[in-house]
């Protein structure tokens, strides 16, 4: 923990990319869940935004999954227990809500608040919707790749899983059903690489180039010309995601 | 067929400027079955000239003097299979995003004069099929997951489900909690949290945006 005190001194004149959008977030007063006086966020909580290298609230963790997510070629490991968290938070604070707004002492001003927080809540939803549904995206392109690979499915959750599995299926009997049937049987495979082609089953791309910022000092990491990079901490480059795969898995960097 | 100037691939060729014009209009275009189907003569017909080719030559000792023309017949028949696909697939792919546009109301999205009921319309019957296993499939998803991501409380994983909209659009992040709509389409009382509602056409309403979204996104209402 010694290196984010040194980190605090240099910052105002070390060079560096801009606050990366989840310190924006961090940073911004209309912190995710102020006005509630209950206290569910526990530890994590920042009440006042203070400067700082505080923890991150689960909504931060959440938008930060989610723009990891919408920018990795490949599918990130789903975050089913923060979703879960977050899910539950979201359900006390309506709950919360439709009390304060049903109690006829409650102010003018408390009123105003309870409509922050109730425009919060959707806000937290779109975030979780958008997320879901990135997941969904992938998940159906990579569908037949997904379920020819077992490593991949523990990045999955059940649900997604099974649909992944279902919309494999669905997938290669439409095809049978519209085209294949009707071919000579020696022409009917779905799974034949012909050479100078891409391959039937597209599978993700792992060497399209990503933004990566590191949100911590990262240990080198081997680019593809032999030369290895140090990621310090607040550098932001581009490569080829497959050099830092590992690195995001572990959380060290983020995509931006 | 004008066999004078017909190449192998040139019909799937078209097959794909299809596929190309609906991506570049935006529009999903009439399943071209006549294409389809006269692509597939075409794979019947170049694989009995393969069998022949292979056939014609039993000797496997020397090689086959035919074997360019065995490539040839190869390759178009290779083609031919993956534009097939290719327009297959891109069909579904347009086909899904409609669906996500509607929010996923598959009735209303099968009655779309754009898209048209089954025997007349712009699908295959095997897509209005595929359709129909999709929704069945999201549908699924939609009431399994949470499920196992709410550990806290299990007994409430339905509720999770309706407290987001995963139909909802992900386009535009909410910015406010109301909304001002005018109905375009009757579409009768509907509860709110302001009480019940009565969509009548040309009206306007106030109304909190949680409650009318699957309305605006099928088109019965319209963001003023």
């Amino acid at each position: 923990m010694s290196n984010w005190l040194d980190d605090l001194g240099l910052e105002p004149n070390e060079p560096r990319a801009g606050p990366s959008f989840i310190e924006r977030v961090r940073h911004a007063p209309d912190d995710d869940d102020y006005p509630i006086p209950d206290n569910f966020g526990g530890l994590d909580r920042n009440l006042l935004g203070q400067d700082g290298e505080e923890e991150e609230t689960r909504f931060q963790q959440l938008i930060r999954h989610w723009i990891n997510e919408r920018q990795a070629p490949d599918i990130l490991p789903g975050q089913e227990m923060l979703l879960g968290r977050i899910l539950d938070h979201v359900r006390k604070q309506s709950d919360d809500v439709q009390l304060l707004r049903a109690d006829p002492d409650s102010s003018e001003d408390e009123h105003f608040r309870i409509m922050l927080v109730q425009t919060e809540i959707e806000r937290v939803k779109f975030v979780i919707r958008s997320y879901i549904r990135t997941r969904l995206f992938k998940i159906e392109k990579y569908a037949r790749w997904i379920s020819a690979n077992a490593e991949v499915h523990e990045k999955l959750s059940k649900a997604e899983l099974d649909h992944a599995r279902r919309y494999a299926r669905l997938t290669e009997y439409h095809f049978n059903q519209s085209v294949l049937q009707s071919f000579p049987p020696q022409q009917r495979s779905l799974a034949d690489n012909m050479p100078f082609m891409p391959p039937i089953v597209p599978a993700p791309d792992k060497l399209r180039p990503v933004f990566v910022h590191a949100r911590q000092e990262c240990p080198p990491v081997q680019l593809p010309d032999g030369t290895s990079i140090a990621m310090e901490k607040g550098r932001i480059s581009l490569t080829p995601y497959y050099v830092v795969e590992q690195l995001l898995l572990r959380g060290e960097v983020e995509l931006v | 067929m004008a066999a004078a100037t017909h190449q192998y691939g040139d019909l799937a060729t078209q097959l794909l400027t299809d596929s190309r014009r609906s991506t570049a209009t935006d529009t999903l275009l009439k399943y071209n079955d006549v294409l389809v189907r006269s692509i597939i003569r075409e794979q019947r017909q170049l694989e009995s000239l393969l069998q022949t080719a292979i056939s014609s030559h039993p000797d496997e000792a020397t090689p086959n003097p035919l074997l360019p023309t065995i490539l040839l017949y190869q390759t178009a028949i290779n083609r031919n299979k993956r534009c097939l696909l290719a327009y297959h697939a891109h069909r579904i792919d347009r086909l899904k995003d409609l669906y996500w546009s509607v929010g996923g109301a598959l009735p209303l999205l099968l009655s779309m004069p754009s898209v048209g009921p089954s025997h007349t319309g712009a699908l295959s019957p095997h897509e209005v099929d595929f359709l129909r296993s999709y929704n069945a499939s999201i549908l699924a998803l939609r009431t399994e997951s949470f499920s196992s991501a709410s550990s806290l409380s299990q007994k409430d994983a339905g509720v999770l489900t309706e407290d987001v909209d995963l139909m909802a659009p992900i386009i535009k992040p909410p910015k406010d909690l109301h909304v001002l709509v005018r109905v375009v389409r009757d579409c009768g009382v509907v509860h709110t949290e302001q009480g019940a509602i009565d969509f009548r056409r040309g009206h306007r309403f106030l109304v909190r945006r949680a409650d009318v979204e699957h309305l605006i996104v099928q088109g019965f209402l319209e963001e003023i």
